[in-house]
C-alpha cells in the first residue's frame, strides 16, 4: 500500500514537473493565439451587424424606437467583445447574427412608428376635411335656402303686382264702362268695321251754319274725351257731315270746319294731336232721308271714328 | 493554494465547462412562442417577414437536434438566433401593416377631398 502511494506520488511529481516545464510554451501558445485573434478579419456576420446598426441609427428608429436601438447596440457591443476576445468564433458569429436582427428590429419598429404617426395625421386630416365638407354642404344648403326664399319673395311680389295690376285693370274697365255708359247718354256709339263710331248731333254742337262750338257742346265733348282717354285708342278721325240742302262746296267747307273745331277742342282734353285728324264729308253718307226735317237733323252730325288700341 | 491544487482546480473546472451546460428549455419555449406570435401577427403574409419566420423555424429545428446531440451550449445560441428572427418577422409584419394602413388613410383623405371639391 505504502509502495503504491509512493509510486503515485512519483508519477504526480513527474507530471507536475512536466507541466511546469510546459508552462512557458503553453503561455507563448496562448499569447500567440490571442495575437492571431486580434489581427483576424471580422466575420461577415459582424460586418453585417455593424452596417445594419449604422443604417438603423440613421433612420427613424433614432427618434421613434430608441429603446430597440439601444438593445441593438448592446447586442452589437456583445458581438464585438466576443470577437475581441475569441476572434471569429461561432459564438461571435451567433452574437453578431442576433445583433444584426436586433438592429433590423429597431429599424422596423422605427418604420412602424413613423407609419402609425402618418396614419394618425391622415385620420386627423380626414376628420378635419370631413368637417370642412360638412360646413361646405351646410353653406350650400343655406345658399339654396336663401335663393329659394328670394325666389318665393319674387313670386309673392309678382303675385302682388299681378293682383294690383288686375285690380287696376278692373278699376280702369269699370271707369271705362262708366264713361261709355255716360257717353251713350249723349251720343250714339256703334261698332263698325272702320272702328267705334261716336255720333254727335250737329244741332247740339253748333248753331246753324256755324262752326264754333256751343258752350253746351264743350260739356259733351269733355265726356267724350274722358271716355276716349279711359278706353285707350290708336287713332281718331273726326268727320263732319251736313244735310243735302245748299251748296255742296259750302257744305264740304262747313263740315270740315266743324270737324276741325271738334278735333281742336279734343286736343285740349288730353287727346294727343298727332293721333287725331279732321275730315269734312259734306252731305255724303246720309244716315237718314234729307226730305224731312228730322232726317236732315240726323244727317247734320259729327262722327268720331275711333281705331281701338287692341288689334 | 499550492501548485498541485491549482492544476486540479483547473482540470475540474474545464470538465464542468465542457459537459455541464443545461438543456436550454426556457429558450426553446420562448423561441417557439415568438414564432407563434409572429404567425398570429401576420408574418406569413409579408415576403420579408415570412423569410425570417422560416429562418426562425429552421433554427428551432437545428437547436432541437443540437440538444439531442448533447450540444446544449450551441443549441442555446441557435435558439437566440431563432428568437431574434421570430421577433424580426413580427416587427416587419407590423411595419408592413402600419404602412398599408397609413397609405389607405391617405387615400381616403384624397378621395374625400375630391368628393368635396365636386
Amino acid at each position: 500500500m505504502k509502495a503504491a502511494m509512493t509510486r503515485t506520488r512519483t508519477i504526480t511529481t513527474h507530471a507536475f514537473s512536466a507541466l511546469r516545464a510546459a508552462v512557458p510554451a503553453l503561455f507563448a501558445l496562448g499569447l500567440g493565439s490571442l495575437m492571431a485573434c486580434g489581427s483576424a478579419a471580422a466575420p461577415q456576420e459582424l460586418m453585417d451587424a455593424r452596417t445594419a446598426y449604422a443604417e438603423a441609427a440613421k433612420g427613424p428608429a433614432a427618434d421613434l424606437a430608441p429603446a430597440q436601438l439601444d438593445t441593438a447596440k448592446t447586442s452589437l457591443d456583445a458581438a464585438q467583445k466576443s470577437f475581441d476576445s475569441d476572434g471569429p468564433s461561432q459564438k461571435t458569429k451567433d452574437l453578431a447574427y442576433v445583433a444584426q436582427r436586433r438592429a433590423e428590429i429597431a429599424a422596423a419598429e422605427g418604420g412602424r412608428e413613423k407609419a402609425e404617426r402618418k396614419r394618425a395625421a391622415a385620420d386627423k386630416d380626414f376628420k378635419s376635411t370631413e368637417i370642412e365638407g360638412l360646413e361646405k354642404t351646410k353653406e350650400q344648403l343655406e345658399a339654396e335656402r336663401r335663393a329659394r326664399e328670394a325666389a318665393n319673395q319674387d313670386v309673392n311680389k309678382t303675385k302682388a303686382e299681378l293682383a294690383t295690376e288686375k285690380a287696376a285693370r278692373a278699376e280702369a274697365e269699370k271707369r271705362a264702362a262708366a264713361a261709355l255708359a255716360s257717353l251713350q247718354e249723349i251720343a250714339k256709339v256703334k261698332e263698325e268695321a272702320r272702328g267705334v263710331v261716336i255720333t254727335l248731333s250737329g244741332s247740339v254742337l253748333f248753331a246753324t251754319g256755324k262752326s264754333d262750338l256751343l258752350p253746351i257742346a264743350q260739356d259733351k265733348l269733355n265726356q267724350v274725351a274722358k271716355a276716349l282717354v279711359s278706353q285707350g285708342f290708336k287713332a281718331i278721325v273726326v268727320q263732319g257731315y251736313t244735310d243735302s240742302r245748299g251748296n255742296a262746296t259750302d257744305n264740304q267747307t262747313l263740315s270740315l270746319k266743324r270737324a276741325q273745331s271738334v278735333r281742336d277742342y279734343l286736343t285740349t282734353q288730353s287727346i294727343p294731336p298727332e293721333k287725331i285728324t279732321a275730315e269734312g264729308e259734306g252731305a255724303s253718307r246720309p244716315v237718314a232721308p234729307n226730305d224731312t226735317a228730322d232726317g236732315r237733323a240726323e244727317n247734320r252730325r259729327v262722327e268720331i271714328v275711333v281705331t281701338p288700341d287692341k288689334g | 493554494m499550492n501548485a498541485r491544487t491549482w492544476v486540479y482546480a483547473c482540470f475540474c473546472s474545464s470538465l464542468l465547462a465542457c459537459g455541464g451546460a443545461a438543456v436550454p428549455q426556457d429558450s426553446l419555449t420562448a423561441a417557439q412562442a415568438d414564432v407563434k406570435g409572429a404567425e398570429v401577427g401576420g408574418a406569413a403574409d409579408d415576403p420579408k417577414a415570412a423569410l425570417h419566420l422560416k429562418l426562425a423555424k429552421d433554427q428551432i429545428e437545428l437547436a432541437q437536434k443540437q440538444i439531442k446531440d448533447g450540444d446544449n451550449e450551441a443549441a442555446a445560441r441557435t435558439l437566440d438566433r431563432a428568437q431574434a428572427d421570430a421577433e424580426l418577422a413580427l416587427s416587419l409584419a407590423k411595419e408592413q401593416k402600419a404602412q398599408g394602413d397609413a397609405s389607405e388613410a391617405n387615400d381616403q383623405v384624397g378621395k374625400l377631398r375630391k368628393e368635396i371639391s365636386k
